[in-house]
């Protein structure tokens, strides 16, 4: 294989698409030619650096929420008016919005505490439901915390404490991002025994903060329990007992001597 | 293709396939019109594009099926609202316009500005090698996977995501920003 040939396959080479012919031979011929390898590192290069700083734009929170009404069936909470036709709106009902948005406000804020607690739990039940369903619990699966730690915080604006907790009997599974109060959150997967345990893992103060003494509810049949520590709003999701859960959280929060 | 009202079973299905990759839709409908209200629009539009051609999705391949979906309502939308992006030649006009918004010196010297520059760059790459390369680079999707959903034969995806990295290595908003001694590497 001379150069030509070898600088024409390098992008299928670096992509996986060779068959492992071309692919040997691509290989043999960058051992030897200094050149040639050097592109190859460049081209490598540049897909790390893709990787590493372009971001990724996960689905916001109010589009799922929309499609999930297109799920629904209902059809009427669906498209918003485009912006021109939003703006002609506001122009003729700038008056009657601007009331409709302060009374809205007033209430929405009177009654915000009391839906904080029951909405976060009823989202991230949904959430630990919507992801056990369509067999998608994990975007990075591994038991290593090495590797869910760094891969959740190359994702988010924060680093989420990780621990294997083994050990006690809860494996860890891996880490997804998912979406809770409007926020991309880092989401960890244990499994016990048959349970699987999703655990959102977000910082207090991006949040109303949790109280440290963790918090049990049932949605759906699903315990909740929420908690906060090491600096972390802490909330878990499961099938399992509620004793197990909180245990669990309470350890997690804790987040001394991990293994 | 036939239009027709789903009963409950097929919509949910269909669905219950397709939902899991809403994130890879928004991140492509995102990075082809750059911006966000609009990028949810075209995943909706897609969406429900996706519930009325459901009998269409074999299962196997929801992924690249929901992204051709999006991509069309992606390539609609610019249509309606940029269509001299769908009319470029080589592409480097589109970075050479962009150049001019790029930041002054100063601006570009603080490190973080790397990552933007880096950005910048990707997002003036015509459109057309925009979604090979976000397709390859972001969501690991194979040549045949990306044939399928960019509607090309193999070869071109091959051509093209040759192109895309040549036209991004040497883009200028690229350039201004990261020094040279950083540009190669394994020399």
């Amino acid at each position: 294989m001379n150069c030509n040939e070898a600088a024409g396959l390098l992008p299928a080479y670096g992509d996986g698409a060779l068959d492992p012919m071309q692919s040997a031979a691509v290989e043999q011929h960058l051992l030897a030619c200094t050149d040639c390898a050097g592109r190859y590192d460049e081209q490598v290069a540049l897909g790390v650096r893709i990787k590493r700083d372009a971001p990724y734009f996960p689905a916001p929170p109010a589009m799922r929420s929309r499609i999930d009404a297109v799920v629904a069936g209902t059809r009427k909470p669906a498209r918003s008016p485009p912006a021109r036709a939003r703006w002609r709106w506001l122009g003729a009902g700038a008056f009657a919005g601007s009331m409709a948005t302060v009374l809205a406000w007033l209430i929405g804020s009177a009654v915000l505490d009391w839906r904080d607690g029951t909405d976060l739990a009823g989202e991230a039940v949904a959430s630990h439901v919507r992801a056990t369903l369509s067999n998608h619990l994990t975007d990075v699966a591994t038991s290593d915390r090495h590797t869910v730690k760094p891969w959740l915080s190359a994702r988010l604006d924060y680093s989420p404490p990780v621990q294997d907790l083994s050990s006690e009997g809860f494996a860890l599974a891996g880490g997804r991002v998912d979406y809770l109060d409007r926020h991309a959150v880092a989401t960890l997967v244990y499994r016990y025994r048959d349970h699987v345990v999703d655990v959102f893992v977000r910082p207090v103060a991006a949040s109303a903060a949790g109280s440290p003494s963790p918090s049990v509810s049932t949605v759906r049949g699903f315990n909740v329990v929420r908690t906060s520590g090491a600096g972390m709003d802490w909330l878990a999701v499961s099938d399992a007992s509620a004793d197990v859960l909180t245990a669990f959280v309470s350890r997690l929060a804790r987040g001394d001597a991990a293994p | 293709m036939e239009f027709q009202l789903l009963d409950g079973p097929a919509r949910s299905r269909c669905a219950e396939l397709v939902l899991p990759h809403l994130n890879s839709a928004y991140n492509l409908a995102r990075w082809l019109s750059r911006n966000d209200a609009d990028a949810e629009d075209i995943v909706q539009d897609a969406f429900e594009r996706a519930l009325r051609y459901a009998s269409g999705l074999q299962g196997t391949h929801a992924k690249a099926w929901f992204l051709t979906i999006v991509r069309h309502a992606c390539y609609d939308w610019i249509g309606r609202n940029r269509p001299s992006e769908l009319m470029r030649g080589d592409g480097t006009e589109a970075i050479e316009a962009a150049v001019d918004s790029r930041p002054t010196p100063e601006e570009t010297a603080i490190a973080e500005a790397d990552a933007q520059a880096l950005v910048r760059a990707i997002a003036a790459l015509p459109v057309g090698f925009r979604e090979v390369l976000l397709l390859r680079e972001q969501e690991d999707m194979s040549y045949r996977d990306i044939a399928r959903i960019v509607d090309i034969p193999i070869g071109t995806v091959m051509s093209r995501l040759a192109r895309a990295r040549g036209l991004l290595r040497r883009s200028p908003l690229l350039h201004a920003v990261v020094p040279p001694s950083m540009r190669t590497v394994g020399k």
